[in-house]
């Protein structure tokens, strides 16, 4: 591979390193007169000093149809720069642009650098990526957070465990990738029964990964049993309650016809001994 | 509505073009990173003077960049020029675009772009040579 490595220092030092050698051609240029002495003193390598974005540099260092071209200078728009001369004038194959504002990612790569790289932007994801893990999800965002790979684990509880794949009706806007059980990796197909403890490992965009966690997180309805005992239970109290009731209003019932009854008697005596007197008298008149 | 002109950078060159923009009664907005540069300008000058990296696109559209009508690059920086003028013509769609690169192999990067490049280097070789020839001819 052709390799072409603009500016930097440490950077620079640590990627040199890292392609040394013989199937790679390096073709090191820095700016600065000191950082390109200390990078020949500690990499052996041929260092050009120059301005990378500058076409008679990298006419002179060669690099016409370069495999890469990774840009480390400290201003973002001298990378951008040197990235777009590699890539129109010495069709680089692939040039890689290192950015300190985070906001240039997206803006570079709309304007046609390959790849853009921020620390902070990095940084930024894995941040991210750490505080949605609540403690069983991990998720690894690719290309610059436009996939997303979601780890998920299986518990007892979940609608989705102990049902083969094919029942499961999952969602479309995703795909189970692999399923990582007791150390092994499975290709998922749709008779494949998820287990308790089973790792999903899941693809989808990042718009959709709360959806797709609430999917696969919703519940067994188990907690739907005790609801209906706890009706069922409301239901028969209430039952009570009615009859009890009903049983009240029956003695109140039986209290007022007995008193009626008596009432009625007490007339009937009553009016019985008042015609008998009525009688009496008229006898003795 | 694009009727703003939009200068950035405030150098001999840009102060001069904002200058003279302003008197012609258009609106004119001066973007520079330092305001000492702000000096340059004359003291009739009627436009807008904000200090802002304009490496920041945000900013440039908290400038206003977007009703621009015409967009004059002239900062110090051949790299910060050419990078606005790529925002500018594609993703911004400003219609007329003019930049000042000092290498004139720059012009290699906008062909095919909607934007006119000054060089100071060619105007220079154009006008000396121009001069050679008037003076040989005499």
């Amino acid at each position: 591979m052709k390799i072409v490595i603009a500016g930097g220092n440490q950077q620079a030092e640590f990627i040199i390193s890292m392609f040394k050698g013989k199937e790679n051609e390096l073709i090191v240029i820095n700016p600065s007169q000191e950082v390109a002495d200390t990078l020949v003193k500690r990499t052996r390598v041929k260092v050009y000093k120059g301005l990378p974005w500058r076409k008679y540099v990298l006419e002179e260092t060669n690099a016409y149809g370069a495999d890469v071209f990774i840009a480390l200078c400290e201003s973002d728009t001298d990378n951008y720069g040197a990235c777009m001369m590699a890539k129109k004038v010495f069709s680089v194959k692939k040039t890689i642009c290192l950015v300190t504002n985070p906001k240039n990612v997206d803006l570079y790569k709309k304007l046609g650098v390959d790849s853009v790289i921020s620390s902070t932007y990095l940084l930024a994801q894995s941040i991210r990526g750490e505080s949605s893990v609540e403690s069983l999800i991990k998720t690894l965002s690719l290309d610059n957070d436009r996939v997303n790979v979601v780890e998920a684990v299986v518990l007892s509880s979940y609608e989705i465990c102990g049902k083969p794949i094919k029942d499961i009706h999952f969602p479309r806007y995703a795909s189970i990738a692999a399923i990582y059980r007791n150390y092994q990796i499975i290709i998922p197909n749709g008779l494949i029964v998820l287990e308790p403890k089973d790792t999903l490992l899941m693809v989808t965009a990042p718009e959709n990964i709360k959806r797709l966690l609430a999917y696969v997180q919703t519940e067994r309805d188990l907690t739907s049993a005790p609801k209906v005992f706890e009706a069922a239970v409301q239901v028969v109290k209430q039952r009570r309650a009615v009859k009890e009731e009903n049983h009240e209003e029956t003695k109140a019932d039986h209290k007022a016809k007995t008193s009626a009854k008596k009432e009625l008697k007490a007339v009937r005596r009553s009016t019985k001994t008042a015609t008998k007197s009525v009688a009496k008298t008229a006898k003795k008149k | 509505m694009r009727t703003l002109t939009f200068v950035i950078g405030c150098g001999r060159l840009g102060a001069s073009i904002a200058n003279y923009a302003s008197q012609q009664g258009q609106s004119v907005v001066v973007i520079d990173s330092e305001k000492t540069s702000f000096t340059r300008l004359d003291d009739s000058f009627s436009g807008y003077t904000i200090v802002c990296d304009a490496t920041d696109l945000d900013e440039l559209r908290d400038a206003g960049i977007s009703n621009a009508k015409e967009v004059i690059i002239t900062t110090g920086n051949d790299n910060v020029n050419l990078f606005l003028a790529h925002v500018s013509a594609t993703i911004l769609g400003i219609p007329y675009v003019y930049v000042r690169f000092d290498d004139p192999e720059k012009g290699f990067l906008i062909q095919g772009l909607n934007v006119k490049p000054i060089y100071p280097f060619q105007l220079s070789w154009d006008r000396f040579n121009l001069l050679k020839s008037g003076a040989e001819s005499k």
